[in-house]
């Protein structure tokens, strides 16, 4: 008994680091540890998605064709549609969610498994994870996604559309993102940090 | 029989794991400050929730586009574009909208009102069941952002001078503010709360 659950407060054994088992908690079913993957795979991994990031915001999403005339969005350009109607706050809240914090997440996994990768200790990358924990909530790429399926169906009938590269891409940058965070489990850091220590 | 941590006098770190006793205040291992519970969090998840609340109202009744066709203004709230779609025989986009926009805000403050309620008169015997719910609600919280995501793509595309173009109304304000107010609502809550058995005065 040498931790609780974090959702329900009941006093539970420590899982021990393993790559294969989830653990529950008894009380209300909680995940109390959830298998994650060695560290170089979830560096390599997060490498690829970063290298997919920039062409996947920077290439047309959308191409659409209102009688000849032809308009091209890519996903950062839609953020400046907001501000370009005044509204500041939308447009900063969709640039984070949508854009930003995708990206940041990346960025702070390398920040955090590199320098452990060559013996830093966790403590010192501690200020990291929790802000990693903080942001996941508002990391809303897969949401953004959805919403482009959804403005292609309210557009077909008003022009022809032709979709971009840039949609694949980040589909593609999606994909990584999520197999990273699902491979990156903090808890295997404290935990290999305590039997260093033993 | 499953002991709390409250009950063994100790307290966890939330964000490595360990555990300590209740006198102490920073977590030797990762340093962060310990808390037993999340400090005041049942008023800020209901004034959250009451703040969103009240801007879905406006979310509601204003334009959250403008679509301009050939120099005719036409206003369209987030029910007008559920309607319409159904009237056009597109009901899986229609549904789609109406769930994430509509039903999703509906139901995450129906759910923290009910969360809320529950840890104020102490109703520990329905914690389990309560706990799924707060676990639904954590996990659809973003996806109301959708209609937001959908305007800002509208927009930005649909610039075509004299011929057609969409602006943003008022409710995308007004509902990105609800959206953003539920989700600092949801967490806020300390679901540890629901299980916490407390002596009755």
């Amino acid at each position: 008994m040498d931790t609780a659950c974090k959702e329900c407060g009941a006093l539970v054994a420590q899982p021990a680091v393993d790559r294969e088992h989830q653990y529950y908690c008894p009380r209300c079913d909680a995940m109390l540890y959830r298998s994650g993957q060695e560290f170089h795979y979830i560096i390599l991994m997060a490498l690829s998605s970063i290298i997919l990031f920039f062409p996947a915001i920077l290439l047309p999403i959308l191409t659409l064709n209102i009688a000849g005339m032809e308009q091209s969005t890519t996903l950062v350009e839609a953020v400046w549609s907001f501000f370009g109607d005044g509204y500041t706050f939308i447009a900063v809240l969709v640039l984070l969610s949508g854009i930003i914090i995708p990206f940041l997440m990346l960025t702070l996994i390398l920040m955090i498994l590199i320098p452990i990768h060559y013996g830093v200790s966790p403590r010192k990358v501690a200020t990291l994870f929790n802000l990693y924990e903080h942001l996941t909530e508002w990391s809303m790429g897969e949401v953004y996604l959805i919403s482009i399926l959804v403005a292609i169906i309210k557009l077909q009938k008003m022009a022809m559309l032709i979709i971009g590269e840039g949609f694949f891409l980040f589909i593609a940058f999606l994909i990584t993102m999520y197999i990273t965070m699902v491979w990156f489990n903090p808890h295997d850091i404290w935990h290999q940090q305590k039997s260093d220590d033993d | 029989m499953i002991k709390s941590d409250i009950e063994a006098q100790k307290i966890l770190c939330t964000h490595c794991g360990l555990l300590f006793d209740e006198v102490d205040e920073v977590c030797n291992r990762c340093g962060a400050d310990l808390h037993q519970r999340k400090d005041n969090s049942l008023v800020k998840t209901f004034l959250f929730a009451i703040s969103s609340l009240i801007f879905l109202i406006p979310a509601n009744l204003l334009p959250i586009m403008v679509v301009t066709s050939l120099g005719n203004k036409d206003p369209g709230t987030i029910m007008g574009g559920v309607i319409y779609f159904f009237h056009h025989g597109a009901y899986g986009i229609g549904a789609v909208i109406f769930i994430a926009s509509i039903a999703v805000p509906a139901f995450k403050l129906s759910v923290l009102f009910y969360l809320l309620y529950i840890v104020y008169w102490n109703k520990t015997q329905k914690a389990y069941g309560a706990m799924k719910y707060y676990r639904i609600i954590s996990f659809i919280g973003k996806w109301s952002m959708l209609d937001i995501f959908v305007v800002a793509l509208m927009v930005a595309m649909v610039q075509f001078k004299n011929l057609a173009t969409i602006n943003t109304g008022e409710a995308a304000l007004a509902f990105a503010l609800a959206v953003v107010m539920t989700m600092i609502a949801t967490e806020s809550f300390d679901p540890r709360l629901l299980w916490d058995k407390r002596e009755k005065k």
